[in-house]
């Protein structure tokens, strides 16, 4: 991206220093990750045929979401540096989570709930990135014309979160139950974090959706960090059962292994279509940065700093790189995907930023939408007597 | 077989008046949900014991048989939970009922309703087209958990709307009408309203739809209006028979849709006649006669002959002792002697 300080190009993808985590900066793959990958595929052999059947096309488009996740979140960190805005959310370290996850969803027929740490599979709903940017710029033409930083879009099966992070549960659990009686198999899919396991919603989305045995998968994205809270200091009991406690059948992932993530899905979105109810798969991750834009370096004093080593050495975007190099796609073939994606998130901020000026007049956007037994209430609505 | 054999009949207590028989409150809300339910598929029920066990009042008992476990949704005890997956069923092209077994038990979905529910047009997410329904309001000697009003609790919230009828008629069309309504409705029942014999009324065979947001004169006069709703409605039209024969004539209006307000009709009355009193069984503090008052003082102050007087419940959950449930509710001599101060005022 124009301006941007570089890192030197070496065989993976370039880095950003001024915004990667550190330990992301001169990223090279750990001694045995080769190894490790193949082990991981290993445990579960029905994922690995799942991951076995990805032909080199499919491989790389969930290579090309996976770097525009991880480019989106630098853009927004870089709008962060030049005050464009005061903070973003991001996902850095946690993009396999949401890749491998999103990318097994049709979707024409399936619908998504992320987390604002999963905008990356927003695009991959067919979302447009431009809108991503317009909802955090609260541009007038962004996707709720300023009203909420969390964004969806309806067409595209995407329904943003509120920030009650429990409340997501339940309700995709209710669009689960509109898709069965469409009768067109689709599913829903929303993140649960390793925070939102304690709220009292998550537990009672999980009830019903078992209850009633909905085609809802629920990812657990388990970070280990509630914004300041270590997961090690609420954490009572383990979070591997939580999905049994409520018959909902469970499955664990390597959150930082794109295929491992993603075969996952698949088969858990096929169980689903089969009818035969919700599934959950607890993802282990690491969230690399802070609760947001605002809080990194308090996030790095959280966790000691071995933790950021270990985690950094397992970047799910220089995983995927490795493994693809191990499959014989060649530098230069990731280089030319990398430059696209870097043209195309780049060309979208700038579409955006060229909307920051077109703010939402204050008449139509505070009321409209607000209604009052279909009638709208304005600020017209305001005494002319009362100062 | 054909679809007519095989289709079970319909409950008794929803087709009353197709035969021409008077219904209850009660039936009159079985009614409207039945044939909302024929009317249109996208319509489905959700709530505890709803299904086999026809609910705790009967209100939907038959209705599984007919519409199946698709349509009529027995959920766990989860309030939130099942409020929840209403809002996400909305989503996509259902239309929702929830019942609340009592409208007490509608507080741990606070935070689905007010957050999620009520924000969801204004956030871009799209209209929830959904109806949160259930029993309110005291003097079933059920103590302070299933006695509860619960209309203040939400009424603070931009995007929701509140019903509370007092007649089987308006139980009937208002439902009805917050049922093909898209916006999030919260519609209030009175239990004691439910089987009280002298509700029961023949309602119209044709498609009984009142619409949300317009009140009603129950009874006009001259002297004093008195704007309530629910219950109080009840005892209101008692109170001002009674006064009749004092010479004092009142006017009562009831508000049968608490939010949004409508506003004309009550300063229309208020012009009229020059004072006001307001009675809600709702506890006091924070209670609707607020906010109705400062209404009345914004758009019809020079009417007024007379201060704005308030009869409610006290401030305190309601009693389970009868002679102290008794005292904690508004009753009719308490309403007159108001009235009585107004009008000599």
């Amino acid at each position: 991206m124009a301006g941007s300080a570089r890192a030197p190009y070496v065989s993976f993808m370039r880095r950003y220093p001024a915004y990667d985590p550190p330990e992301y900066a001169d990223w090279t793959p750990e001694p045995r990750e080769a190894e490790r990958w193949e082990e991981t595929l290993d445990e579960h052999p029905r994922r690995r045929a799942v991951a076995g059947e990805l032909d080199r096309a499919e491989l790389l488009r969930l290579h090309d979401a996976l770097v525009q996740n991880r480019l989106l979140d630098i853009a927004l960190a870089r709008w962060v540096r030049r005050g464009i805005l005061s903070k973003a959310w991001l996902g850095t370290g946690e993009e396999a989570v949401t890749v491998g996850s999103v990318a097994a969803l049709d979707p024409s027929r399936d619908h998504l709930c992320p987390m604002i740490r999963n905008a990356g599979g927003c695009p991959m709903m067919g979302m447009p990135l431009e809108d991503l940017f317009r909802g955090y710029l609260a541009t007038a033409d962004g996707p709720n014309g300023g009203r909420d930083l969390h964004v969806g879009d309806a067409a595209h099966h995407v329904l943003q979160p509120i920030s009650h992070m429990g409340t997501n549960v339940p309700v995709m659990a209710g669009v689960a139950l509109g898709l069965r009686r469409a009768g067109e198999g689709g599913v829903a899919l929303t993140f649960i974090g390793d925070g939102a396991t304690k709220s009292g919603e998550a537990h009672e989305g999980l009830h019903v959706a078992a209850a009633l045995q909905l085609p809802v998968l629920f990812v657990l994205q388990d970070n280990g960090v509630a914004l300041g809270t270590r997961g090690d200091q609420h954490g009572v009991g383990s979070l591997q059962r939580w999905g049994e406690l409520y018959g909902i059948p469970t499955t664990h992932a390597d959150g930082n292994h794109l295929l491992d993530m993603h075969a996952a899905t698949v088969l858990a979105v096929a169980r689903l279509r089969e009818g035969k109810g919700p599934a959950l798969i607890h993802a282990r991750t690491f969230r690399m940065g802070g609760h947001a834009t605002h809080d990194v370096s308090e996030a790095r004093r959280t966790f000691p700093a071995e933790l950021f080593r270990t985690w950094g050495q397992k970047d799910p975007v220089g995983r995927f790189e490795e493994f693809l190099k191990r499959e014989g796609v060649s530098t230069g073939e990731l280089e030319e995907l990398e430059e696209a994606v870097t043209a195309r998130v780049e060309t979208a901020a700038e579409t955006a930023l060229l909307s920051r000026d077109r703010r939402p007049d204050p008449v139509q956007a505070l009321y409209d939408g607000v209604s009052e037994g279909g009638v709208l209430v304005g600020l017209e609505r305001r005494p002319v007597h009362v100062v | 077989m054909t679809e007519d054999a095989a289709t079970p009949p319909t409950p008794e207590h929803a087709s009353r008046t197709s035969r021409g028989e008077p219904s209850t409150f009660l039936e009159a809300i079985a009614e409207a949900l039945f044939e909302e339910m024929i009317r249109d598929e996208a319509v489905l029920l959700l709530g505890e014991d709803i299904g086999e066990y026809g609910g705790a009042f009967k209100v939907t008992r038959g209705f599984l048989d007919r519409f199946g476990p698709d349509r009529v949704v027995d959920t766990p005890i989860a309030e939130a939970g099942f409020t929840g997956l209403a809002a996400g069923a909305a989503h996509v092209g259902l239309r929702p009922v929830v019942e609340m077994q009592f409208m007490d038990f509608i507080s741990p979905a606070y935070d689905v309703i007010t957050n999620y529910i009520a924000t969801s047009r204004y956030r871009g997410a799209g209209a929830q087209p959904l109806v949160i329904r259930g029993p309110v309001g005291g003097g079933g000697r059920a103590g302070p958990f299933h006695s509860q009003n619960v209309e203040m609790a939400f009424f603070h919230t931009p995007g929701l709307n509140i019903v509370y009828p007092s007649t089987a008629r308006d139980a009937k069309g208002l439902l009805k009408a917050a049922i093909r309504s898209d916006e999030p409705v919260i519609f209030e029942e009175h239990k004691g309203l439910y089987r009280a014999p002298f509700l029961r009324e023949v309602l119209p065979v044709d498609d009984l739809v009142i619409p949300l947001g317009k009140a009603r004169t129950a009874r006009e006069g001259e002297d004093v209006t008195v704007v309530t709703y629910g219950m109080m409605v009840h005892r209101c039209l008692a109170a001002a028979r009674s006064l009749e024969e004092e010479g004092v004539s009142v006017e009562v209006v009831d508000l049968r849709t608490l939010l949004p307000l409508d506003d004309d009709h009550i300063m229309e009355s208020v012009r009229k006649t020059g004072r006001l009193l307001i009675v809600h069984e709702d506890t006091r503090t924070g209670g609707i006669a607020g906010e109705i008052a400062i209404r009345v003082n914004e758009q019809a102050f020079e009417w007024l002959d007379a201060p704005i007087a308030r009869v409610t419940a006290p401030d305190a959950p309601v009693p389970y002792a009868p002679d102290l449930e008794d005292a904690f509710l508004p009753d009719e001599a308490e309403i007159a002697r108001a009235v009585r101060y107004l009008a000599k005022y």
